[in-house]
């Protein structure tokens, strides 16, 4: 069948090109540190690796499942208060902290997971949104642990003698790392078996379920997984930052941006998030340089989250690739055709066509 | 009529139950959608459901599935109790189904809606590669019993309507059921492919596979079934082999609504 040899070469030719992409993105964010014009652009670049790390890790549940958890701060904000407990708490190295808060954070996402997955669509919003305020609640008012409204200072992982710049530089390379695990895992998922599963059920989960694939445990498998990455984002941003606000912790616009963010880079593609991140953290940094903080950037946000929904339901990433198709070299493109009028003749078989409807 | 009779007598000696219903309701608010149905489908037979529009017929298929959780009464697979249980265990348990208005995966390719199927060997084998060779070509072999093969790498969504039924039979299939059931295979489709449905049906059914097959298209249930049963607001009123059941007075006062 000569389609098939050419998908094959097709295919080649594609992984070739995608290795190269790759291998370009990550020189790209790694040499931004040393083409950053003064801390202030390298502090920028922090956070939105920081919100690169959290768009990643909300993909794990809302990419793959289609649940579009609001309240995914939630876990953020645990991994940071977790981290920085531990630390105040137990004096553990803060690395440690870091994982051991992430991976108490898995642990509580569990029953919260079994709560919140049984239901589908909006009312599933509501309980993440439900959860979130909770917490949010429960960390003002429990202040001798939590500092309560007045904050959480985090102690500082690097010593007085490293100095600013060099901390950003330090968090923007820790931030990376744990991106690229991030996106591996996610990765690793989306091409194995558990991966097609769960993009079953964000297709049509009681068809998944009557083929055999137990969906309640995969998608709760996806949310805790999610949960901890979202909560090493969360740890890593606390040591960063230095501060903790559980306002700004539990609020409901972090895990609005997460949303943004992966809706806009689109939630299919595994760079989709991280590419959302970049752009709606860079708007807010700069909206907010220009403006000051304002409420004018939620306004901006939802204009934003509108114009995509309405206009790219599948992301930015997605669009781009689309359009992108159409200006491949005329070579394929013969192809395409080809192989298309190929499909066409077989199709006009009429025992298929006819059922056309 | 004596022969007839003779003759079912001795298909009944040899009859084996594999999926059967005892005392099934469910109502859906004051609708009574399946009424005290007590069942028995045969094994390694083609079994028919038929029954006038909103007879139960889905309503039925989706409690025995688990898809919905009955009212009352029990749900056996070849003896095992399984009523209520999830939709997966039922799957697992070897049962496959089709949908009445034709379901799968229409983001996800025709392979891909094929290897979503799959039953890992074990958990451990979760995170392999979902285009693990063998699974690929099972999943390629399905597509291409179901005359579908070229169309692999299309998304489902843009195959005709009854390419996607075809698809989906492929999906059900991949999953290695032992009992098939269908809800109307020729619902919505045209007479050619009526008839490769059919095909695919016999020859399924000449390798092992048990059907139930719920349709409204006579001439193709008693051609193609070798035990029928009639379904008539939420209950069975007659069953027996096709030839039978046609002139069962109790059938034809349903159907013509007296
Ligand atoms: N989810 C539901 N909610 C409310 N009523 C329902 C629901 N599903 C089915 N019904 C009702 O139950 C009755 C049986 O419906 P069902 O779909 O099982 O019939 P059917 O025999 O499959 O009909 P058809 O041949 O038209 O497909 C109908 O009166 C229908 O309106
Ligand atoms: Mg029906």
């Amino acid at each position: 069948m000569p389609s098939a040899s050419d998908r094959t070469r097709g295919s080649g030719l594609t992984t070739a090109l995608k290795i190269v992409g790759i291998l370009a993105l990550a020189a790209a964010v790694l040499s931004f540190p040393s083409f950053a014009a003064n801390p202030f652009i390298l502090s920028v670049g922090v956070v939105i690796m920081s919100y690169a790390v959290l768009a990643t890790g909300w993909n794990f549940v809302g990419g793959f499942t289609g649940y579009m958890s609001l309240g995914h701060a939630a876990y953020s904000g645990l991994g940071g208060y977790a981290t920085a407990l531990l630390i105040i708490e137990s004096g553990i190295n803060p690395w440690l902290a870091l994982v051991l808060g992430a991976l108490l954070t898995a642990v509580i996402a569990v029953p919260v997971g079994i709560a919140s997955l049984r239901v589908r669509g909006a009312s599933f919003v509501i309980v993440s949104i439900a959860f979130v305020l909770i917490l949010q609640l429960v960390f003002q008012s429990w202040g001798e642990f939590t500092g309560g409204s007045n904050g959480l200072r985090v102690p500082r992982p690097f010593g007085p003698d490293v100095l600013r710049p060099e901390q950003h530089e330090r968090f923007f390379y820790l931030h990376a790392a744990v991106l690229a695990i991030a996106l591996l895992t996610w990765w690793l998922i989306d091409r194995s078996r558990f991966g097609i599963g769960l993009k079953a059920i964000r297709e049509d989960e009681d068809k998944a379920q009557a083929l055999g694939i137990p969906t309640f445990n995969y998608k709760l498998v996806a949310f805790v997984v999610s949960a901890f990455f979202t909560a090493v984002g969360g740890g890593l941003y606390a040591l960063w930052f230095g501060f903790l606000d559980p306002i700004f912790q539990f609020s409901i616009l972090i895990g609005s941006y997460m949303v943004l963010m992966s809706l806009l880079g689109g939630i299919r593609s595994l760079f989709g998030p991280m590419l959302g991140a970049l752009v709606v953290g860079y708007s807010v940094e700069f909206f907010k340089n220009e403006y000051g903080d304002t409420q004018f950037h939620l306004v901006a946000t939802g204009l934003l989250l509108g114009l995509v929904v309405l206009f790219m339901p599948d992301g930015v990433l997605p669009a781009l690739a689309a359009l992108l198709r159409r200006f491949r070299p005329q070579e394929s493109s013969i192809r395409e055709v080809t192989q298309a009028e190929l499909a066409e003749q077989r199709n006009s078989d009429p025992i298929t066509q006819g059922a056309k409807r | 009529m004596t022969a007839l009779h003779e003759q079912g007598a001795g298909q009944q000696e040899s009859v084996r139950i594999g999926l059967a219903a005892t005392g099934l309701s469910k109502a859906f608010g004051g609708v009574r959608a399946v009424h005290d149905a007590t069942v028995a489908f045969h094994h390694g037979k083609i079994n028919a459901l038929i029954g006038p529009n909103g007879s139960g017929k889905t309503t039925f298929f989706n409690c025995v599935t688990g898809m919905i959780k009955p009212d009352s009464g029990t749900v056996t697979y070849y003896g095992a109790d399984i009523t209520g249980k999830a939709p997966h265990r039922i799957a697992r348990a070897g049962v496959g189904r089709s949908f009445q208005l034709c379901r799968i995966f229409p983001r996800m390719t025709a392979l891909e809606n094929v290897l979503a199927a799959v039953r890992p060997p074990s958990k451990t084998r979760l995170l392999a590669s979902a285009h693990h060779h063998g699974d690929v070509a099972r999943a390629r072999e399905l597509l291409s019993r179901v005359g579908i093969e070229h169309l692999e790498g299309a998304e489902a969504r843009a195959l005709s309507y009854g390419q996607q039924k075809l698809l989906e039979l492929a999906g059900v299939l991949m999953a290695d059921p032992d009992t098939i059931m269908l809800d109307e295979p020729a619902g919505g489709v045209n007479p050619a492919l009526i008839e490769r449905i059919a095909g695919l049906v016999r020859s399924l059914n000449a390798e092992g596979k048990t059907f139930i097959v719920v349709e409204h298209n006579m001439e193709l249930v008693m051609s193609l079934s070798d035990h029928v049963v009639v379904f008539d607001r939420g209950s069975q009123i007659s069953e027996g082999p096709p030839s039978v059941v046609q002139n069962d007075p109790r059938v034809l006062e349903a159907y013509l609504g007296v």
